[in-house]
């Protein structure tokens, strides 16, 4: 799964949100460092809508636009934790690694 | 109404004139779907004042485009999608075979008046036909690949006829010793044939039979 696609899941996971308020939340979540431009976050999300992660929950008309909101399905939910777990068990061994190494330096030296 | 808001509604208008011409570069069926939202999330994400797309959206909406487009059709069958792209590449392989041609005629000339003057004149003329029918071969190409790609029934046929077209050029460079005068010309018509020849399976084949022979095609 892309870095953008699990950004714009986890910004869903919290309840349904519309396209600009996706954009704030992944930049929130990335600390800044993930900035959504509208062309990519519409090809992912048109993909994960015709994957069936995501459904559109309603939509409005603010200042004579359209507004859709976006929420996960339950597959989209399953999808984002397998994937939240998968990166979770990669990120704990990286840091176990890590740890035994700065040991073993900390020990010699 | 004063001077500077009304700055900001001509500057607001004109941005998003800007960002309807590069949405236009979606399929229709796509933009009917998003068009009014991604406008939408471009002009709430764009600074008060900004008259123009920024580069980096245009490129990033230009990129999107791109992907939509080359993204198989619902329901369509992945065989039907390749031969879209074999078409695409033909394409491309007939305008290289343009180019090869533009490029070697000289050589082609002195082979050919080096063996058999007399055959000079009939093998300027071939290179004659060759050059002026590219770009129209180029344009079937294209047309094709565009009505196979929406499911048009027809369009197998009028690509069938094609393919015998494109095989009888072959041929009749091939009675003419274009392997031997002009094997630049002839190895780039070869691989143009093969894809042709790929495609013609390809759109025949049983899964993409079932993709023609719909009830109402899918159009848009």
């Amino acid at each position: 799964m892309q870095e953008a696609t699990f950004l714009i899941l986890t910004a869903l996971a919290a309840g349904s949100q519309h396209g600009y308020g996706i954009i704030s939340d992944v930049s929130e979540i990335s600390g800044g460092r993930v900035k959504l431009l509208a062309g990519t976050l519409y090809t992912a999300l048109d993909r994960l809508r015709a994957d069936g992660l995501i459904g559109v929950d309603r939509e409005e008309i603010v200042d004579n636009r359209l507004r859709r909101y976006y929420r996960l399905t339950p597959a989209g939910e399953k999808r984002l934790a397998d994937e939240a777990a998968r990166l979770q068990a990669h990120a704990t061994a990286a840091l176990r690694r890590l740890k035994v190494n700065l040991n073993l330096a900390g020990g010699m030296a | 109404m004063n001077e500077p808001e009304l700055h900001g509604v001509n500057d607001s208008a004109s941005l998003e004139r800007g960002y309807r011409r590069l949405l236009a570069c979606y399929p229709k069926a796509f933009r009917r779907e998003n068009g009014e939202e991604i406008l939408a999330v471009l002009m709430a994400c764009a600074p008060d004042g900004q008259t123009r797309p920024s580069l980096e959206a245009s490129i990033d909406l230009l990129k999107g485009a791109a992907r939509q487009r080359l993204r198989p059709r619902a329901g369509q069958p992945r065989s039907v999608f390749a031969a879209v792209r074999l078409m695409w590449a033909g394409a491309a392989a007939q305008l290289a075979l343009l180019i090869t041609i533009i490029v070697t005629a000289g050589a082609v000339k002195a082979a050919v008046l080096h063996a058999d003057p007399a055959a000079v004149p009939a093998a300027m003329t071939h290179i004659t036909v060759d050059k002026a029918g590219a770009p129209i071969v180029i344009a079937m190409w294209l047309a094709l690949a565009w009505t196979i790609n929406r499911g048009r029934d027809a369009a197998r046929f009028g690509f069938a006829s094609f393919f015998l077209l494109i095989t009888m050029s072959m041929i009749l460079s091939m009675a003419q010793g274009g392997a031997v005068y002009a094997p630049a010309d002839f190895i780039a018509g070869a691989v143009e044939w093969s894809f042709t020849l790929a495609a013609v399976v390809l759109i025949f084949l049983p899964a993409s039979n079932r993709y023609y022979r719909r009830e109402a095609p899918v159009l848009v």
